[in-house]
């Protein structure tokens, strides 16, 4: 399953933002858009690596759908970043 | 003998397929047995039903690092909580397999340069699952010199 949405949290000692909620899903709009020429990128890139354009979309796919449940937090000098992606 | 795994052998008995996709077409119509890289987790667990452990893969790679301020030179400690799918990982080492064998010569002296005696080259795909799922297996607890100045946990769940 393709991520679809980023929480992002950032506190400092003097501000701190609202769990922001990212409509990751909306970015497919884009991507959609794009995806002439982010298959001309792909075929460079499989070019420049030697290697099969398929494999190359089925290993981008394998990452993007990995995504989802990936928890990053951090606290450091009373900084915190909390990253979530669903 | 189950009847998908007999039409297989029959194809490759007649030459149909080879040993390789025979291979892989009964591991895909057989359930995955228990392997090491596999932990035990109680199924409802707190509901009094002790020895109802069912084994489960683990689908996260979990690092958590506390460092104390002497440790980091920063005011207060430092903690790092990350939870890394599996499936991203696996994902990532996949990846890998994309360096031009051109490239594996400078990486593997570069590693070994920063103390990594590496070989990428060894690194075939086939390999790729077994060490994944070895560590699944993996828990690292590190301590400092002085007690508890740093932490650092590396396991599954």
């Amino acid at each position: 399953m393709t991520p679809n949405f980023a929480i992002i949290a950032i506190e400092t000692p003097h501000w701190r933002t609202p769990q922001l909620w990212l409509p990751v899903f909306l970015l497919w709009i884009p991507v959609i858009l794009l995806s002439p020429i982010l298959f001309l990128v792909l075929v460079a890139v499989a070019i420049g690596l030697r290697t099969s354009i398929w494999r190359l979309i089925a290993l981008v796919w394998g990452i993007v759908c990995g995504l989802p449940g990936t928890d990053v937090r951090v606290r450091s000098e009373g900084n915190r970043v909390v990253v979530r992606i669903l | 003998m189950n009847e998908n795994r007999r039409q297989i052998l029959e194809m490759l008995a007649a030459g149909k397929i080879t040993a390789d996709e025979a291979e892989r077409l009964i591991a895909a119509i057989e359930p995955e047995p228990a392997t090491v890289g596999e932990y035990v987790g109680t199924a409802g667990g707190g509901n009094g039903q002790k020895g109802a452990a069912v084994k489960t893969r683990a689908k996260y790679l979990r690092v958590l690092v506390e460092a104390d301020e002497e440790m980091t030179g920063m005011k207060g400690p430092t903690t790092v909580n990350v939870r890394v799918p599996m499936q991203l990982l696996r994902a990532g080492v996949r990846l890998a397999s994309l360096i031009p064998a051109q490239a594996h010569g400078q990486l593997d002296e570069a590693l070994s340069r920063h103390g990594v005696p590496l070989t990428l080259s060894q690194i075939k795909p086939e390999n790729l699952e077994e060490l994944i799922d070895h560590l699944e297996d993996l828990t690292v607890d590190v301590e400092g010199k002085e007690g508890n100045t740093t932490k650092v946990r590396v396991f599954c769940e």
